[in-house]
């Protein structure tokens, strides 16, 4: 079980790229692998969610997006954090503490 | 927000661009994933296989972030909007019918249900109007005389009820300034308006707010301040609004009156169907008498205790109901009542007060309320036909849509898709037709409130609006839901069979189909029986015999305003009638003090030969009278039975004469001759002799029953006032009134024509309503004829031309086409048998309700009833007998080919 990667928990995807983001601007590929590889492959992330998410974020001004070349010399579009961005991924941490926290109260008692 | 509507919007504009945005993104993606794989050892065949199938297929992923963005709803709506317009303009007369149908049903119910919202539902515009109550009266005592015997008191009344302070914490009056118009002059030309005089605290006690300038005070009304308050509409109509209007003077029969405040919109006056121009302050000079009569022995409305003549409105104090303010009134009101007028008579009832609400206008029930309840039922049947028709045209085109709607599905269509889709083809029709529906009833609405000869302002406000926009939604949400049933029924099996005909003989469908069909006829036969009986009184009601020929009759008024004595009036209505006579094309001049044809009259009792007639139990003495001129009877053409006409020779120094009709004659002077016989007040002041008996003959109104008439020589009794004149004219009446208006103008240029109108077309107001009513009834009939034929037309044609290829296999295996004719008829004819069944029952409740708006024809009239089935009974045999007969001349061969 452990070795096939999961469907991630609803609603963290963004927080995902958010934090993913935070480090340094990379493109759409860059944050599929990084999730996966930070997370040990457990979580996996598909184009078919990424990119519509990215698309969403865009357009609620949480990150913003700029074509750049890549290290291989081929252009791919970066998404960097906004202001919003980070402020949202703050609450979004928090938030997801208090959530995690909750859940694990409940699981122990 | 903003920056997504902004992205929104050039993702909308540059679609193209974004495509390849992200065409290039996923490209870029794609080769970042199979570089990695080739980084940890695949070839790069492999790696490039293995990312693509990772990603899956491109279209999908580009088709999820498009639908990340609002903008992908706003175009796929658009694309809905696109293709629903794109299936109307394909089925252009489909269209044309469902809209045209809408607008009709739609429009007519929005009309009617403005002036049913205008006139019934809407309460004064005043400020709390549930505390606003008319006064009323059990009747006025003996030896008075009144406007409304319930409705009017006199002055010493009102002064003594306003100064209770109990009950009612205001007592408001209002009195006309004439019976219906009074002359005016502002700034040169002569012209009318309607006034009222009215108590200090009218304006304010009812809480009417002025627009402009100010209202009036109670000092006003004791100083009889000449001032005037005009009404919205007036200042719109006759100044455009000026602003500089205050401060003019405004000349009321002559007299100069300050124009010091506009009345807010919306506030003309608390009469039902009358628009008040302008009020003044109670008034006391005779040029400004009541209702614009004459002074009584000298004496004003104000002095003249014998005459109710104004109208009393109170607003309840706090916490206090009607029945408490009654009883804290009561008797100071039958105190009042006989101020000026000396003890009751020996068992005389005592007048009793009472409070009626004021929430709406008084009076607009009785006159418009039933008529309009029943217009607005009619009107409902017609929606009701209107929508079922455009229903059934629906669920006819959609059915020939059904495999359409099973390919759709079969290319994995969603059920809510397809009612989108459905949903936006019906919001469209629905859009069209309520376009053209509010277009063609404000229009109605004009039209309505003209003939009904209702003044008060018609526009339609929020109610009407949202009347007609609920009415649109239920249609739009019936016209998407009835045709979806259809089309999920198909589902996506259905587009593999190959017969278009087979998908169209659904057992339970045609069953629906048949039912509203049915219900239809029923409908029709309802409708038809009503229009019928309308219309069949509305030819009654204009071919009633007067009694006299109005053909060549004018009648206007004249309102001679520098008279001081009564001579001097006679002599003003001797020249004029000279003046007159002379006129190339008159025929005969008369004058007379009440006007034909106008619902008014002088009702009194009166004495014959000294002393009241005596009358059998019961029955009335009333004696309607006017005030006429020389050759009165000869110029209406009414005949004189005995003795003659009144003539120039009788005046003032002769021996007083009189007039009278036959039921005079009959009541009171029967079994022998009246001629010679002395008739007179009840006052006894006035006497004279019987000269004359003409015969019965219509007086105030088309259909009123005679009663008993006396008519007085005009100049032989003291009156200077106003007068109608009567013209016969040979040639167009009308044509006359330029001369007639120089001739006036010659003796005083100030003086206007007042009401000028043929004496036919003023006793028709008086039959407007019936009139109104019966000419809408009847066009409603038709209308609803007129739908219910092109459904069943479309309805039945639709049916016979889905059986081509069973009429085809039928005809080729050797039925004749009568036969196939018949038996398509033969269905219709049982369809007909029970919608006619189920009609004429219906038919006959509804006649019943409409009983009291009938004139000279039986509720269960058999004519009507006939003529309504015969109709029916043509329109379905017409609408199946022509595509029958298409249908079965077809060759056989080629109808089974159609295939």
């Amino acid at each position: 079980m452990p070795d096939s990667p999961s469907e991630l928990v609803q609603g963290t995807l963004e927080m995902l790229i958010l934090k993913t983001l935070a480090l340094e601007p990379i493109h759409g590929y860059g944050i599929s692998l990084r999730i996966e590889q930070i997370s040990k492959g457990v979580f996996r992330v598909n184009a078919g969610s990424l990119l519509p998410a990215l698309s969403r974020m865009e357009r609620a001004g949480r990150i913003k997006a700029e074509w750049r070349a890549t290290e291989n010399n081929r252009r791919a579009k970066y998404y960097a954090l906004t202001n919003l961005g980070r402020k949202a991924l703050k609450d979004e941490t928090v938030l997801w503490g208090r959530q995690i926290a909750a859940i694990g109260r409940i699981l122990e008692s | 927000m903003l920056r997504n509507l902004v992205m929104g919007i050039k993702a909308l504009f540059h679609r193209e661009q974004r495509n390849q945005e992200m065409d290039e993104e996923l490209r870029s993606y794609l080769e970042s994933a199979a570089e990695e794989k080739m980084r940890r050892g695949m070839n790069q065949q492999d790696a490039l296989r293995a990312s693509r199938v990772e990603i899956g297929s491109m279209e999908m992923v580009k088709q999820k972030i498009w639908s990340a963005g609002w903008e992908s709803t706003a175009n796929s709506l658009w694309m809905d909007l696109r293709y629903a317009a794109r299936q109307l303009r394909k089925n252009l007369g489909f269209t044309f019918a469902c809209v045209l149908t809408l607008a009709l049903g739609i429009g007519a119910n929005t009309a009617v249900f403005t002036v049913l919202n205008a006139v019934l539902l809407k309460s004064l515009p005043v400020a709390d109007p549930d505390r606003v109550v008319y006064l009323n009266t059990s009747g006025a005592p003996r030896r008075t005389g009144t406007i409304d015997s319930r409705e009017t008191f006199s002055y010493p009344v009102y002064d003594t009820l306003r100064q209770q302070q109990r009950g009612l914490t205001q007592v408001m009056a209002y009195v006309p300034l004439a019976t219906s118009k009074v002359p005016v002059r502002y700034e040169g030309e002569p012209e009318e308006a309607e006034g009222d005089m009215v108590s200090g605290n009218f304006l304010s006690g009812l809480g009417v707010k002025l627009a402009r300038g100010r209202g009036f005070t109670v000092q006003d009304e004791a100083s009889h301040a000449p001032i005037a308050v005009i009404s919205y509409n007036y200042w719109t109509q006759r100044f455009s609004r000026s602003a500089d209007v205050l401060g003019k003077t405004l000349y009321v029969n002559g007299v100069p009156l300050t124009i010091v405040g506009i009345a807010s919109q919306g506030f003309e006056g608390v009469e039902a169907g009358k628009s008040t121009d302008f009020w003044i302050p109670l008034q006391s000079r005779p040029e400004l008498n009541a209702w614009g009569n004459p002074l009584q022995d000298g004496k004003t409305y104000r002095e003249d205790a014998t005459w109710w003549c104004m109208r009393l409105l109170g607003r309840l104090a706090p916490g206090v109901t009607k029945a408490q303010a009654v009883m804290q009134l009561q008797s100071a009101f039958q105190t009042a009542a006989y101020i000026g007028l000396g003890n009751p008579e020996p068992g005389e009832q005592k007048p009793v007060l009472s409070l009626k609400d004021a929430k709406s206008f008084p009076g607009y029930d009785e006159q418009y309320g039933k008529p309009l309840r029943m217009l607005m039922a009619m009107v409902g049947l017609v929606l009701l036909i209107a929508l079922s028709n455009v229903v059934m045209l629906l669920m006819a085109r959609n059915a020939t849509r059904q495999r359409e709607f099973s390919l759709r599905l079969a290319l994995g269509a969603g059920r809510g898709e397809l009612f989108r889709q459905l949903l936006t083809e019906a919001l469209m029709l629905v859009g069209l037709g309520g376009g053209l529906a509010w277009l063609f009833a404000t229009s109605a609405t004009r039209s309505l409130g003209r003939w009904a000869q209702i003044e008060t302002s018609l526009a339609p406000d929020n109610t009407v609006l949202l009347f007609t926009l609920s009415i649109l939604v239920f249609a739009a949400l019936l016209f998407a839901l009835a045709p979806l049933r259809i089309a999920l029924s198909a589902g996506p099996g259905l587009a593999l069979k190959t017969s278009a005909a087979t998908s169209n003989t659904d057992a339970g469908k045609t069953r629906a189909g048949k039912i509203i069909v049915a219900l239809q006829m029923a409908l029709c036969v309802v409708l038809l029986v009503g229009g019928g009986l309308l219309v069949r009184t509305l030819r009654n009601l204009q071919h009633i015999p007067l009694g006299f020929s109005t053909e060549g009759l004018v009648v206007f008024g004249v309102n001679p305003q520098k008279i001081h004595s009564v001579p001097e009036g006679v002599a003003f209505y001797q020249e004029l009638m000279r003046k007159l006579r002379v006129l190339p094309g008159v025929a005969s001049v008369t004058i007379m003090e009440e006007r034909l044809g106008t619902w008014w009259s002088d009702n009194s009792d009166m004495m014959v030969d000294g002393k009241l007639p005596d009358v059998a139990n019961g029955s009335s003495r009333s004696v309607r009278s006017n005030v006429v001129g020389p050759d009165f009877f000869h110029t209406l053409g009414v005949p004189v039975l005995a003795g003659r006409d009144f003539s120039d020779s009788d005046t003032a120094a002769s021996p007083h004469v009189g007039i009278i009709n036959e039921q005079f004659a009959q009541r009171f002077l029967p079994n022998q001759n009246p001629l010679g016989h002395n008739i007179g007040t009840d006052n006894g002041k006035y006497q004279m002799t019987v000269v004359g008996v003409v015969k019965d003959h219509k007086y105030r109104s088309i259909d009123e029953t005679p009663i008993p008439m006396a008519w007085y020589m005009y100049a032989q009794i003291p009156m200077t006032g106003k007068m109608h004149v009567e013209l016969r004219v040979h040639g167009e009446p009308l044509a006359i009134l330029p001369a007639a208006r120089k001739a006036l103008q010659q003796m005083d240029p100030g003086l206007p024509l007042i009401q000028p109108i043929t004496q036919q077309a003023q006793y028709e107001q008086t039959i407007s309503q019936q009139l109104l009513f019966a000419r809408l009834g009847g066009f409603f009939g038709l209308l609803a004829v007129l739908l219910v034929a092109t459904g069943l037309y479309g309805t039945l044609a639709y049916r016979v031309n889905n059986r081509t290829v069973e009429i085809g296999v039928r005809m080729a295996v050797g039925a004749q086409r009568g036969q196939v004719v018949w038996m398509v008829v033969r269905d219709s004819l049982v369809l007909t048998a029970i919608g006619v069944a189920l009609g004429v029952p219906l038919a006959a409740l509804m006649a019943r309700a409409l009983t009291s708006a009938l004139y000279g024809v039986k509720p269960y009239d058999i004519l009507s009833y006939s003529l309504a089935v015969y109709g029916v009974v043509c329109v379905a045999l017409a609408a199946s007998v022509i595509p029958a007969r298409r249908a079965a001349s077809i060759d056989p061969l080629s109808a089974l080919r159609a295939e």
